[in-house]
Formats: structure tokens, C-alpha cells, sequence
């Protein structure tokens, strides 16, 4: 049995496959370097990532197979799930065979784990647009603190770069220790770590309180509802939220 | 007064108004502008009753000429009143949007002073938040019934959704409790508003700078358990509004009492459950090809309340089950309970490539609790043999609704206006839970 391990970057799961391919091999998995258990009857192939290999495949994948489908694998990637290198490689692999119309064969379960993460990831890109939090800091930029689940940093950031262009902005992926600084138009995702408290601008903690007390006001008393607020909100994004939901008890 | 105290009374004096969606609307930013729309609408956070906040929700005024029964904020009601002043109806939009607190304004108001005169107010706010904040995030602006059609057609330039409440079923309801409003007033705009929408549809098809109206469409909303009305009535109501006016959403609002009097019903808790029903089967309506005279006939006006409308449909016409999952079309695979759009789309397109099998159709999301007993796959039936409809019936029911249906007899609508020098409110309160 042989096991492919990558560096963990989306580059590295692109060369492992190609490596896969050109060596005429059929890894039974491809592991991040991270995940890795050593096990004596298995075979580890460690893989240098190389960006003109990983390109070629990313070319071949849209080429051959459809754009849709190289979206599909880099948010089952950004899962970070431990499975999912090999069910990206999977379907990448049914994918060539297939064309396009490996997106329908869901009945693979290959197909369907890929499509079930991408769905995951891009479910929370979702809920975290709105999620986010921005503070205005004294020196006049918005910073917002976050830790989802999956690596959606790269996928949420072309949306405020789009919706507030104007504004200096700071989305940091406290978990990861990244985050995205954007500036006049650019953006860039740089490995980043804060300690200390924040400076906050004074007008911040104005509209902090009344969004605070517009929260607690638009709840219908008679309707309270905690079970259907955290089936929508799991507390787990609570943590960065100025407004403080669950307070009201049904009366 | 100052802003803290006036967004407290405004923005909860907006809450019952259900509407909070912000989809629909792709609106672009400008160079140097803030903001723009998001198609399917962002869900900023969820309040503690469970419903999710988009738009910041606020009146412009809550001062009121009129004297609805049902309302909090009627002429005659006794609460603190405040007006917003365009400004800061502004500022606080702008400022929340830029901490992402939401996706943009729903601004409604009471009727001040008569309806010109809000409606020129609401427009001068969102005029200005259009052209002086060149905000472009997403704006939600109530039209309010009796207003002068120009007024609508000027308004419906800057926002993306507008939308006049019906709030009572019926012409008799409203008579009886909101005697300042008619049919007239509420259905002439909704009419003007969707020519309006179609006329600049067609302008954009030749022009392709050619102005926006309205582009996210019009909704409205009823108010459900506030007048007899039956839930058939209601369901033809909402049908012919989205087949003669495309309107995007019928929003149902479970009658919460907010105030005594005799032409009211007396009721202890919000029908919840009906209006959840009303949703289920309002779904029905729009993206499940079914109608509403399908659901629901005179001899059975209601919606059950223990079991959900499709499920109810689906046993009314057992004679049409079981169907192959490997070759029903789309349109039959819809109407089987524990099918729905997602996995319904999910077998037309696996089923093209190779046959189904039973597994898979659990890994689709298939709620195969409810589906089983109404399909077949591969020529297989997997539901319990030789069932009679009632015995179905309770299979299919949730277990919790046991408990829940000694709880909902609180729910139940007493006309207190029948005997209304019988009752006390008191009185009714008692006689409801039974309790002596």
C-alpha cells in the first residue's frame, strides 16, 4: 500500500496527483503532512511540491474537466477534512475519464464526499459574510476577529473587498493565525498573529451599544425561540458577535 | 430624545413586520460608493426568537393618523412616540453597514399626519442615502397604502424591494378592524408597483442603462388568527397574488395580541403552528407546482396542524403511490413527502448515469422516514404492507406532537367578540387552558 503526503498547501495536493499520475501509481491515500500516522506495512512517498506541476493540473482539471470542478476541489480542500485529499484525487481521477459530467455521478461516492465538503465549506463562506464583525479602531481601520471551521478566509474576502472599497480592513483568522489586510483596492492574505488589547475608536462603542439594544429589541417576547436561534447560529460563532444573543428567556 | 432612546422605540415598534430577506437584488457598487446587493440576500444574525436579522428593521415614525385594532402603534394606543430624522436614519444605516452588522434598511413607518406626507418623508431618507451616502446595500421601503401613485413610482427609483401590507385576509376584516384602510388602498399600489416593475424590465431589455425599479420585486404580508378567516381562504389570496402581481413572498404573521378589545379574538399564545403550516404549504405553492385547491377544498378549509400539508396531500391521493424513484419525472418526485427540490434534482441527475438503489437514496437526503412509504426503488416497495390511510396517518405524524397538541389547545381562537359581555379577558384565559 502506498500513501502520498503533501505539505498541506493546495499546491502539494495538485503535485501529489500529478506525481500519481506521471509515475504510473494508484496512491490508496493522499495525506496532509499533518495528519500523518506512521503504520510499518504502509508505504510513505513524501511529495516536494512544485508550482509548475500543481498549474498543470489545475490547467487540465479546467480544460478537461470544467471550472465547476476545480472550484468543487479547492473548497473540499479548504475543508481541510483528512479525507479529503484522496476524495479530491478520486473524483479529479473519474473526473478525467468523465469530462463534465462527473458532477452528476453522484452515486460515486467519491463524487458525493467531494461535493458534501465543498458544500460544508461554502455553507460557512456564507454564514461568515454575515457573521463577520468589524470594530473601528483608533487608528481608522475596521478589524474583525474570526475562527470558522473551515479555511474560508481567501473565499470571503473578494466580497468586502468588493463591498467596501473604501475603508481600510482587517479580517483575522484568530485559529489559523492568518489574515486578510486590505487596502485601496488590494488585498493580501499574510500569516499574522495580534496580542494586547484593541484600541478602540471612540465613537465604536456608541454604535456597539445600540446595536446591542436594537438586538434585544427586535425580539418578539411571545416567540422566544433558543432551540431555531442556534439551529441558524451555532454558539460556536458567537464568540466575536458584538450583540449577545440568548439572553431572553420566554416570559 | 436622543438616538439611543429613539432606535429602542422604532426598532421595536418595526419587529412585527416579518419580512427580512435582502435577496433578490444584485445591485452593483459604485466607484466611491458603499455597498452593494447579494442575489440570494446575507442573514446578518438571528435574534433570540429565532429570526434572522438582515436589514436593520425601523420605522420612521411611529406617530399614527390611523387606528388599527390590531396594532400597537393605532392612534389610540398609549406608548412613548418618536420620529427619525432622515440624517440619522442615514448615519445609523451607513454605520452599521460598515461594521457588517447588515445588509442594508427596511424602513417603514406609521401613517403621519396622511399617507402623502410619510411617503415624502421616506423618500427624502432614501433619496439621501442613495445620492448624498452613495450607499448602495440593499433597501427594503414599505409603500404606504393610499399614497399617490407618483410618489410610489418616485420612491421605487432608489430601492431594490417595496412592499404594501395586506395584513388582513378579507375586505370584512379589514372593515372590522382597520376601518381607515379598504381593499382599494392596498391593491391599486401593489398593481401600479408590478406594471411599473415589468415596464423597466422591458426598458433594460433594449437599454442596458436604462433605470432600476424595484428590482428585487414586492412582497406582503398577513396577519394570521386576527380575523376568522379560514386557511383556504388565505392560500387563494397568496395564489392569486404571486399569478397576478409576481409577487416574490407572502409573509405570514402568527397574530400576536398586543391590545384587548371586543372586536378582537382573545387568544393566550400566537397560532405558531398554523402559520408554520401556512409557510409549508405557501411553499407548496410556489416551488412545488401544487395548488391551492389541491391542498385544501370546502369541506376542509383548515390545514392540519399535526401533519405537514404535503404529507396530508399525499394521503388525500394515495392512488397516485408509489412511484419508481428511477422514472418518475421531476414535477411527481416533488409532490412525495420526504422529497424535496435539493434531492429531487440530485436522482434526475444521478439517474442518468446509472440506476438508484436504496442507499443512495439516503446519502441524497431523502427523509426516508416519511419517502418509503410512498415509493418504490428499482421496482422495490420498502413501506409497510397492506397500511390503511389512517394508520399511515399516524406514522407519519411527529411523535412530539403528542405533547405538543395539549399545549396547542391554547392556541385555538375564541371570538370573544361573540359573547363579549360574557367574557372577561380573564374569563377566556381560563376557559382556554381548562383550567377552573
Amino acid at each position: 500500500m502506498v500513501y502520498y503526503i503533501y505539505d498541506g498547501s493546495f499546491e502539494g495536493l495538485l503535485t501529489a496527483i500529478y506525481e500519481a499520475y506521471y509515475r504510473r501509481e494508484t496512491p490508496e491515500k493522499i495525506l496532509s503532512s499533518d495528519n500523518v500516522q506512521n503504520s510499518l506495512f504502509i508505504k510513505y512517498v513524501h511529495i516536494n511540491t512544485d508550482q509548475e506541476k500543481a498549474q498543470r493540473v489545475y490547467d487540465a482539471i479546467v480544460q478537461k474537466i470544467s471550472p465547476s470542478a476545480a472550484k468543487n476541489a479547492l473548497y473540499a480542500f479548504l475543508s481541510e477534512a483528512q479525507d479529503a485529499g484522496t476524495a479530491i484525487y478520486r473524483y479529479l481521477k473519474l473526473g478525467w475519464k468523465m469530462g463534465k459530467s462527473v458532477d452528476s455521478a453522484l452515486a460515486e461516492p467519491h463524487v458525493f464526499r467531494v461535493h458534501a465538503l465543498r458544500k460544508k465549506v461554502s455553507q460557512e463562506a456564507g454564514k461568515m459574510l454575515g457573521l463577520v464583525r468589524f470594530r473601528l479602531l483608533k487608528s481608522g481601520v475596521y478589524y474583525a476577529p474570526i475562527e470558522p471551521d473551515f479555511n474560508i478566509l481567501g473565499i470571503i474576502a473578494p466580497h468586502f473587498k468588493k463591498r467596501m472599497p473604501n475603508q481600510d480592513w482587517i479580517i483575522h483568522d484568530v485559529k489559523r493565525k492568518l489574515a486578510a489586510f486590505y487596502s485601496q483596492g488590494q488585498y493580501a492574505i499574510v500569516p499574522f498573529e495580534f496580542k494586547g488589547a484593541l484600541s478602540l475608536d471612540d465613537e465604536e462603542f456608541d454604535y456597539q451599544t445600540l446595536w446591542k439594544e436594537y438586538f434585544q429589541n427586535i425580539a418578539i417576547k411571545s416567540r422566544i425561540n433558543p432551540r431555531l436561534q442556534r439551529q441558524f447560529m451555532p454558539v460556536r460563532y458567537w464568540k466575536y458577535l458584538i450583540e449577545t444573543p440568548g439572553t431572553q428567556a420566554k416570559s | 430624545m436622543d438616538l439611543h432612546t429613539k432606535l429602542k422605540i422604532l426598532g421595536a415598534a418595526a419587529k412585527y413586520d416579518v419580512s427580512c430577506s435582502s435577496s433578490g437584488s444584485s445591485r452593483r457598487n459604485r466607484p466611491g460608493g458603499l455597498g452593494n446587493a447579494s442575489l440570494p440576500g446575507i442573514c446578518h444574525s438571528w435574534s433570540d426568537d429565532g429570526r434572522c436579522i438582515s436589514l436593520l428593521k425601523i420605522l420612521f415614525t411611529n406617530r399614527c393618523a390611523f387606528n388599527c385594532l390590531y396594532c400597537v402603534n393605532r392612534a389610540t394606543a398609549d406608548v412613548p412616540r418618536a420620529t427619525f430624522t432622515p440624517d440619522e436614519v442615514a448615519q445609523l444605516t451607513i454605520n452599521f453597514y460598515k461594521r457588517n452588522y447588515i445588509e442594508g434598511l427596511f424602513l417603514s413607518s406609521a401613517v403621519y399626519k396622511n399617507p402623502n406626507y410619510t411617503m415624502e418623508l421616506l423618500i427624502t431618507t432614501v433619496r439621501k442615502l442613495r445620492n448624498e451616502y452613495h450607499f448602495n446595500g440593499y433597501i427594503h421601503l414599505k409603500a404606504i397604502p393610499g399614497a399617490d401613485p407618483l410618489l410610489i413610482a418616485e420612491a421605487g427609483k432608489y430601492v431594490d424591494r417595496m412592499s404594501v401590507n395586506i395584513e388582513l385576509p378579507s375586505s370584512q376584516g379589514l372593515q372590522l378592524l382597520a376601518p381607515q384602510k379598504d381593499r382599494d388602498s392596498i391593491i391599486r399600489p401593489m398593481g401600479f408597483i408590478h406594471s411599473k416593475i415589468l415596464q423597466a424590465r422591458e426598458e433594460r431589455k433594449l437599454y442596458k442603462n436604462a433605470p432600476l425599479f424595484v428590482p428585487a420585486g414586492q412582497t406582503t404580508q398577513l396577519i394570521v388568527g386576527a380575523t376568522p378567516d379560514n386557511d383556504l381562504r388565505i392560500l387563494r389570496l397568496s395564489e392569486s397574488l404571486y399569478k397576478r402581481f409576481s409577487l416574490k413572498r407572502v409573509y405570514y404573521s402568527a397574530y400576536v395580541p398586543v391590545t384587548q378589545h371586543p372586536n378582537l379574538p382573545a387568544i393566550a399564545s400566537p397560532p405558531l403552528m398554523r402559520e408554520h403550516r401556512l409557510y409549508q404549504a405557501d411553499w407548496l405553492l410556489r416551488v412545488y407546482g401544487f395548488k391551492a385547491d389541491e391542498l385544501l377544498d370546502e369541506t376542509q378549509p383548515l390545514l392540519d396542524t399535526e401533519l405537514d400539508p404535503k404529507s396530508a396531500w399525499a394521503l388525500k391521493n394515495l392512488h397516485l403511490f408509489p412511484v419508481e424513484v428511477n422514472r418518475a419525472d421531476y414535477e411527481m418526485l416533488l409532490r412525495v413527502p420526504g422529497i424535496g427540490v435539493r434531492s429531487a434534482k440530485r436522482i434526475i441527475a444521478a439517474r442518468r448515469y446509472s440506476s438508484i438503489d436504496f442507499e443512495t437514496l439516503k446519502r441524497f437526503g431523502v427523509v426516508l422516514k416519511r419517502a418509503r412509504h410512498f415509493i418504490t426503488c428499482r421496482g422495490k416497495f420498502y413501506g409497510e404492507r397492506n397500511i390503511n390511510e389512517s394508520a399511515l396517518y399516524q406514522m407519519l405524524k411527529p411523535a412530539s406532537t403528542q405533547q405538543k397538541a395539549i399545549s396547542s389547545t391554547g392556541e385555538q381562537l375564541t371570538f370573544s367578540f361573540l359573547y363579549p359581555h360574557v367574557f372577561q379577558p380573564e374569563d377566556v384565559h381560563t376557559v382556554i387552558t381548562g383550567e377552573m
